[in-house]
Formats: structure tokens, sequence, C-alpha cells
């Protein structure tokens, strides 16, 4: 058993109790000291004036007769007290004062002294003398030293006792268990189970609290432990795996240090990096020593790594020694302890994959040369090159090949390729080397050509192109003919940015085609009004559509042949609120540009249905045409949007005539074709409009299901001077009949071309002979003259 | 309630002895002592011993009446509210010391008024019906 050292809970205890106590002692002795003094004091005064209470009468008799001896005697008997040092009295009678005795054990040596006033045995308002009395302080001090002597005993007395109580109790309540449980921990295994036994009697006290905290902290060390050991044996387990990972993995892995150096890389990168595997380089390789091309990144990249500590990854080359360039894809990322981690992979296909389809996708198929992409990036670079202010600029010139579709259409796709080949060699013939060409859509090809500033010099190059164009194709057999129209813009002094342009190109390019084609136009800034002007055009026409400008008139049809009103053409006219009315002419062809016809059809035939459903309730025999663009087919006017009007109004469909031109028979045929079947199949009339101004191809005549051919105004009004005109509607009439078809002659504006049409046997006629076109309230009265007219013979209207 | 005449009887009863009982006393001297007045402090200090001169610097003799004369009695309850008990317990501390003495003890009433006939500085007590003009009286002693 280990005996209690300096720093033992119990000798600090000790000493720290004997310390206080003696403390609390002293501070206690003193107060009673002072407190005693005070008390033994106040006690001796008392005690004095008692004393002199006993003697009061006999003093002041002496003092009244002034009796000396009298006076002596009780001084002396006051002497007799030990507390009573000297005794003085004196008597006064008003006028002077006399000492009657004065007595004294040896020297005086405190200041308690005691004096009284004596007054008369018979006034006790007459003070007739004094008497003083000096204590024996002495004594008194002798009183206060036994007395605390006393007090000092006991109070160390009891500190003694409780001091040792303290301690006995210290060391059985807490040092003797603490102790055991200390040599319990000495001898303790944890790691077998052991714990340590609760000290008798401290079960339910903090001993035995501290003893379980004890046991459930070696508890949970000793599960740590456990945990750790398994962890550990799993991690070995784990790194071998790794390691093994490490060593046959084909993605290369290497570690850099802060140095540079590599410590340690893999099988895989060895093969990539060309590291020879029997060159021990033991941690000495540099990655500097590897073969980039460009050392410089991989360390920028390291550097970057570290200072930011974030995984960075970027494509590097290196160069072999066998010469070859390989890519390869670099990841480094920071592992700790100023390591970073190194993953490369071999990405030299997928960079040259990538690199050829970058080429492929500013490429046009086709001709080999850049496409619209290609030609942007080209104008991006010269608009950023420096260079380009000392030059002085550049061409952007626009071609496209007029009529083009034509080809497509008429030869065949393979055909038309050919020609944009070559059509795309002879443009190429036309320009410099350093010049851009570019294919940006079907027929339409794009030149930069560089340096050049004036329009003349344009002009000369633009001239060339379009006589280099007009050179015949040889396509198999025969000779294609075409050419082209050309739209010229130049930089900086048309356009600043490459959509201004482009587009300002465009608008030249199309000022180009609207003159006839052939032919180039420069940019002017009046195109872009005029573009502008076409756009107010277009927003009108669009708000016409919402807020229903659009109204329908109607021209009769009169059947000559029964000398009766027929039925009558459906014409639009648009109420402008500015202009007013609008003929179809100003707008129809806008409508048609900007893809608003289809809207504006299906408005038409709603709109002619309603007036066909209202004639029909009344009872009147007549039918209405309506006239069909050729951009509503066949998608705009679905044969199922026709089928709804007329279920929708309730009107009979043989009613109803769809006038549609020769333009729509040359588009795309086959898709035309369809929708004319379809329309008749729904019991549709179908009306060539305008017939003998265009191709007026018999063949179509026969193809398809036409019921009635309406004769251009343009010949029926030349009939009366012309014989060629006359003949040539006879022909019309005769083919007609002979087709199973009726007849319309427009423009009938005479007397004499009536009698003539009649003579020719044509079914129908319409014109301002007849009447005007009306709106729908007017109608009727036209209606009503036209018979007056048909009957009698009224003459027509001027 | 008493009437009214029995009331006032009862109250004389009740004054009359205390009126009657305790006649004042006075101090008279030879009328050759050359002293016309005395204060009750200068009896005193005679009388019990402090002083033996009288204001005109004549040796003061005072004389007591007789012991079973009442008029003693009377005259220290009149000076000093004292018995003679108490008097005589005062002379006796003194007796010893010989400092001072008691007034002279006179046997008779006839000796006092000799004393204060033949001693210039004779000074005593008497009824007022006692003084003739040989006396000169120098303090009034009443209740």
């Amino acid at each position: 058993m280990r005996t209690f050292g300096r720093h033992s809970i119990l000798v600090r205890s000790a000493v720290m109790l004997l310390g206080s106590f003696f403390l609390a002692g002293a501070v206690t002795i003193s107060i009673s000291l002072a407190f005693t003094s005070a008390r033994q004091h106040q006690a001796a005064t008392d005690r004095l004036n008692r004393l002199l209470d006993t003697v009061e009468s006999t003093v002041r008799i002496a003092c009244f007769v002034q009796d000396e001896k009298l006076a002596d005697e009780v001084a002396q008997g006051l002497l007799k007290n030990k507390e009573v040092q000297s005794v003085t009295i004196s008597s006064e009678d008003g006028r002077a004062r006399r000492l009657l005795s004065d007595s004294r054990h040896g020297l005086i040596t405190s200041g308690l002294r005691l004096a009284r006033e004596v007054r008369s045995p018979f006034n006790a308002e007459k003070v007739i003398g004094r008497i003083q009395v000096d204590a024996n302080t002495t004594a008194i001090a002798d009183d206060i030293h036994d007395e605390v002597r006393f007090i000092t005993l006991e109070i160390i007395g009891q500190l003694v006792l409780i001091a040792l109580t303290v301690v006995a109790v210290m060391l059985v309540f807490i040092v003797r268990p603490i102790k055991a449980m200390s040599d319990g921990l000495h001898r303790m295994d944890a790691t077998k189970g052991e714990r340590l036994a609760v000290p008798r009697n401290h079960a339910n006290s903090e001993i035995g609290r501290l003893v379980h905290d004890i046991n459930g902290l070696a508890g949970n060390l000793v599960d740590t432990l456990d945990q750790e050991r398994t962890l550990r044996l799993d991690k070995e387990v784990e790194e071998k795996k790794y390691h093994s990972i490490f060593e046959n993995a084909e993605t290369g892995i290497f570690i850099v240090d802060q140095a540079e150096n590599l410590p340690s890389w893999n099988p895989a990168f060895a093969l990539l990096l060309g590291i020879p595997t029997n060159e021990v380089y033991q941690g000495t390789l540099n990655i500097r020593q590897l073969p980039w091309e460009n050392a410089s990144r991989i360390v920028e990249m390291a550097l970057n790594c570290r200072l930011d500590n974030i995984g960075l990854s970027d494509d590097l080359a290196i160069r072999l020694r066998n010469g070859s360039r390989r890519w390869l894809s670099v990841v480094l990322t920071p592992v700790g302890e100023d390591l970073l981690q190194g993953v490369v992979h071999d990405v030299t296909e997928h960079k040259e994959a990538e690199a050829s389809a970058r080429r492929l996708s500013v490429t046009d198929a086709l001709t080999g040369m850049a496409n619209r992409l290609g030609l942007e990036e080209e104008l991006q670079a010269m608009l950023r090159d420096p260079l380009i202010a000392q030059t002085g600029g550049f061409a952007l010139v626009l071609a496209d090949l007029d009529n083009f579709r034509r080809i497509n259409e008429g030869f065949g796709l393979p055909t038309g390729d050919a020609i944009l080949r070559g059509a795309a060699t002879r443009l190429g013939r036309c320009v410099k080397g350093s010049d851009t060409l570019a294919r940006l859509t079907d027929d339409r090809f794009a030149l930069i050509l560089q340096s050049v500033t004036g329009s003349e010099e344009a002009g000369r190059i633009a001239e060339r192109i379009l006589a280099s164009i007009r050179k015949p194709f040889p396509v198999d057999d025969a000779q294609i003919q075409i050419h082209a129209s050309l739209g010229i813009t130049l930089y900086p002094k048309d356009g600043a940015d490459i959509p201004g342009l482009l587009r300002n190109a465009e608008l030249a390019l199309d000022r180009a085609k609207t003159m006839g084609g052939n032919g180039f136009v420069f940019f002017d800034p009046a195109l872009t009004e005029a573009a502008e002007q076409r756009r107010h055009q277009e927003n009108d026409l669009r708000q016409a559509i919402q807020n229903r400008e659009f109204r329908l008139y109607f021209q009769p049809i009169v059947d000559l042949a029964d000398n009766r009103l027929a039925g009558a053409e459906a014409l639009i006219r648009w109420l402008q609120p500015e202009q007013g009315l609008i003929p179809p002419d100003a707008f129809i062809p806008l409508a048609e540009k900007i893809g608003l016809i289809d809207e504006i059809g299906l408005w038409v035939l709603d709109a002619a249905c309603a007036q066909l459903a209202g004639w029909q309730a009344q009872g009147l025999d007549r039918y209405l045409s309506v006239n069909i663009s050729a951009h509503q087919i066949p998608d705009g006017l679905p044969p199922a949007a026709l089928a709804d009007a007329v279920r929708r109004h309730g009107v009979d469909p043989a009613r109803m005539a769809l006038e549609i031109t020769e333009g729509v028979l040359l588009a795309d045929v086959n898709k035309a074709l369809t929708w004319i079947e379809a329309a008749h199949g729904l019991g549709f009339r179908i009306y060539l409009d305008d017939f003998g101004t265009g191709y007026s191809s018999l063949s179509y005549l026969k193809r398809f299901p036409v019921d009635t051919i309406k004769v251009d105004k343009s010949f029926v009004g030349d009939m009366g001077e012309d014989g060629g005109d006359r003949t040539l509607v006879e022909a019309v009439v005769a083919m007609a009949r002979s087709l199973g078809m009726s007849v319309v002659a427009e423009g009938v504006e005479t007397a004499g071309q009536l009698d003539l049409l009649r003579a020719m046997n044509c079914r129908y006629g319409q014109g301002y002979y007849f009447s005007r076109p009306v709106p729908a309230e007017q109608f009727e009265a036209a209606a009503v003259r036209i018979d007056k007219m048909l009957a009698g013979r009224v003459e027509a209207p001027a | 309630m008493l009437p009214r005449p029995l009331l006032l009887l009862l109250a004389a009863l009740l004054l009359s002895p205390l009126a009657q009982a305790d006649p004042g006393l006075v101090l008279v001297v030879n009328a050759r002592s050359g002293v016309d007045r005395l204060t009750l402090d200068d009896a005193v200090n005679i009388f019990m011993g402090r002083y033996r001169q009288l204001p005109s610097g004549l040796a003061a003799l005072p004389i007591d009446q007789p012991e079973n004369q009442p008029e003693k009695a009377r005259f220290y309850r009149l000076l000093v509210h004292k018995d003679l008990a108490e008097i005589n317990a005062y002379w006796a501390r003194l007796i010893f010391s010989g400092k001072t003495s008691p007034p002279h003890q006179a046997k008779s009433s006839a000796e006092i008024l000799d004393l204060l006939a033949r001693q210039p500085g004779a000074i005593a007590y008497l009824e007022r019906s006692q003084v003739d003009s040989r006396f000169r009286i120098v303090l009034e002693l009443e209740r």
C-alpha cells in the first residue's frame, strides 16, 4: 500500500483545513480579545461606579463641611478595593476649590478614570465638590488575559477536533475508495472484460457513479479498439485491391509531389508517356522530363491545382520518340500532403474526330465550300482582324440562281446538284484564291471579296460572275441555261456587323430578283426603307385580320344560254381604316409571301359559305365561286377544312366553285393533283382561272378534274378588234365543250362582246357590262337589274 | 350626592389640622449682632456645621431647642426637610473627625433666651410669640 505523499488529497486537505482553521481561530481570538477588553473596561467602570455609589452620602457630608479627615477615611476605604489605584476628593463652595484628600497606590498606569460631582446633602442641585477615581488597569488587563487564554484554548480544542473528524471522514469516504479504484485500475485488463468493483457502501454515491462511468468508458474504448482493428484489417485488404487496380489499370495514374517529381506511377502511365520500363528513376523523374509538347502547361496546371486546391483537367499534346503526336486528357486532383494525383487518358482519336466534325460543321457537303456557319465564322474573323481597317474593307456578294426550283422540278435533283456544283466551280474561278466562297441554302451562294471597297471593282466582278453563270451547263445530253441575281454590300459602308451586312445583301438580292433577275444590285439605304414599308404593311395586314377589316364583294355571273343570273364570283376587299378600300392585287401577294394567305383564305371560304347559305335559304338557285391562291394548296386549305366549312353552313358543295390558277399546277404537280381530286371528290366545282395567260398546257386540262374554264378578260376585251383573239376564244370554247367543260368569259364590257360570245355558244359571261363587284347588300339590286336587262335588253350601266 | 353645606364642612375638617398643627418658626439673633437678614442657605450652613460665622463676621453660635421640644423637629423639617434621626445620623458621621460639631443643645427654653440675650453671636429658632425686642428676626421659616 502506498503511503500518502505530499500531494495526496488527504495531506492537502489537512494542510488546507489547518491553515483555514488557524486563520479562523486567529480572527476569532482577535475579535474576542477586542470584545473582552471593551467588556472588561465597561465592567470595571460599572464596578467603580457602584463603589462610588456606596460612599456617595459620606462624601457629600465630607465635602459639605470640608472635612479632610472624613474624606481621607472615604478614600482609604475605596483604596481597599484592588481595582482602585487613586482617589482624589475636593470641595468647592462657589469661590474656592479645596483638596480634601489625595490618596493613591504607586504611579497611575492607565487612562481609566472616573470623576463625579459631589452635591450638597441638603440641596441636590448644588455642587459642592468633586471625587475622582483612577482604576488599576493592570488588574483589569490580567482579567482580560485570563479570559482570552481560556477562549483560545477552547477554540483550538474545537478546531483540532473538527480537523481530525474531517480528515477521518475524507480518509474513509473519499481517499480510501479512490485509492482502491486506482489500485484496481492498475491491475485491471479491460480487454479481457475485467471491470472495476464498486467500493463497499458506495453503490449510490458519487464514487459509485464514477466507477460506473469508468467502466462505461473502458467498454467504449475496448469497442473502439475492436472497430479500429477491424477497419485496419479491411484497409489492408482494400489497399491490396487498390494496388492491384493501380497496377492493372489501362488509365495512366501518377502522383506529383511539391518538387514536381513523380514518386510513383502505374505501368499504363509509363506506356502512355513512353517511359522505358527498364530505366529506374527511383522517384527522381521530374514531370518536365516527360515528352510534353509544352511542358510549362502541365507545370502551370499543377501549380494552379495546388494554389486553389481544386481538381483541374486539360487536354495536352505529347510527342513520342517515334515522332507520333498524341493527345492526352490529364486530370489533376489534390490528394492532401501537397501531393497531386494525375489521371491520364489517350484522347487522340476523340480529338481528331472532334476536329473533323468541326470542319464538317462549317462545310457544305455538296460543293465542299463553306456553309452558312463557315461564312459567319469567316466574317467574324475578318471583323475582328485589326488589318481590316488598313485594307479598307471588303465586299459581301449574295448570288442566287434564278428560278432554280424549276430545274430541280423539271430535271430532277441530281441534275440540280450537278448544276450547283458547276456553278460553285465557276464562282470560284471568278474570284481570287484568298476570297471566301460559301453556299448558304439550295441555290444561294455568298462571296467575300477581299479588299474590294469600290462599287466599280465590285461591279466588274459581278458582271464576270453573271457572264460565267449564263454560259450553258452541259448536263447529260442537254445544255441547260440559267442565270443568276446578285446583291452586293460593301463593308463597312453598308453595315458594321454580320447580321446587318447579310440582311442588306439579301435586300439587294431581292431587289435584283424583282427586277427580273440576271443582274446585280448594290445595297442602297432606300432598300431598307422599302423593306421597312413592307414591314409596316405586313403589320397592317396582321391587324386587318384581327380587326376583321376584310369584306367580300360579289360580281354576278350570267348564264348566256338561259338568259338568267347564274351566280357570282366572291372577291375580297380590304377596308383599311386610313386608306379606304384596297383591291386584292395590292395585298394578296404580300399575304402570300408572309404566310397570312391561309388565314385570309379560310375567312373568305367561311364568308362565302355564309352568303351561299343565305341564298340557299331564300331558295335562290345560284352558285358562288371563290379564288384559291396557289399558296393555299395543299396545306393552307386542306380538304378537311373545305368539308368543315360547307358542313357548318349547311351549303351544297356543288354550288361552291373553287377558282385555281395554272400556277397551282406548276408548283408541285402531284400534291396539287391530290388536293384538287380531294376537293372535287367532296363535290366542289373546280374552275381554272385566268386561262390563257400562263402555260395553259392542254395536258393539265386532261389530267385535272376541271369543271369550268375562265377565259382571261384580256382575250375577251381584244375580241372585237383582233381577229386572232376572237379565234382563240372560239377555240377555247370549242375545246372545253369537247372536254365536257363549261366556259366563263371574263371582262364582258360591251353588248358587242356579249353578242360575239353568244354566237360562240359561250355558256357564261362576267363583267362590267352586267355589274361591277358589289357588296352583299347591293347584290340583290344588281340581280334585279340584270334580270330586267336580260329580259328587256335594258342598257348596261355606264 | 351630598348636600352643599355638608361638603363645605368636610373641606374645613380636612384642611384645618394642617393649618393649625404646624405654625411657622422664626430664626432670631441678638439685636446687637449686626445682622439684619439671613438667607435659607446661610441658615443651613450655620446649623449644619459648614460655616460657624455670621455675615457680620461674628462667630456664630447656633442653639438647638431641647430634645423633647417639638420645635426642634419642626425646625429641621422646615430647614432641610429631614427628621431628627437623619440629623442625628449626620452628626454621628462628623463627630469623630472633630472638624465641626452640632449646635449647642439647650436644656430649656429659658436657656435659649438667656444665651440669645448674652451672646452676641447666638442664633436660635423660636415661636414667633417668644420674640421680644432683644432679638431680631433674620429669617421666617414657614411651610
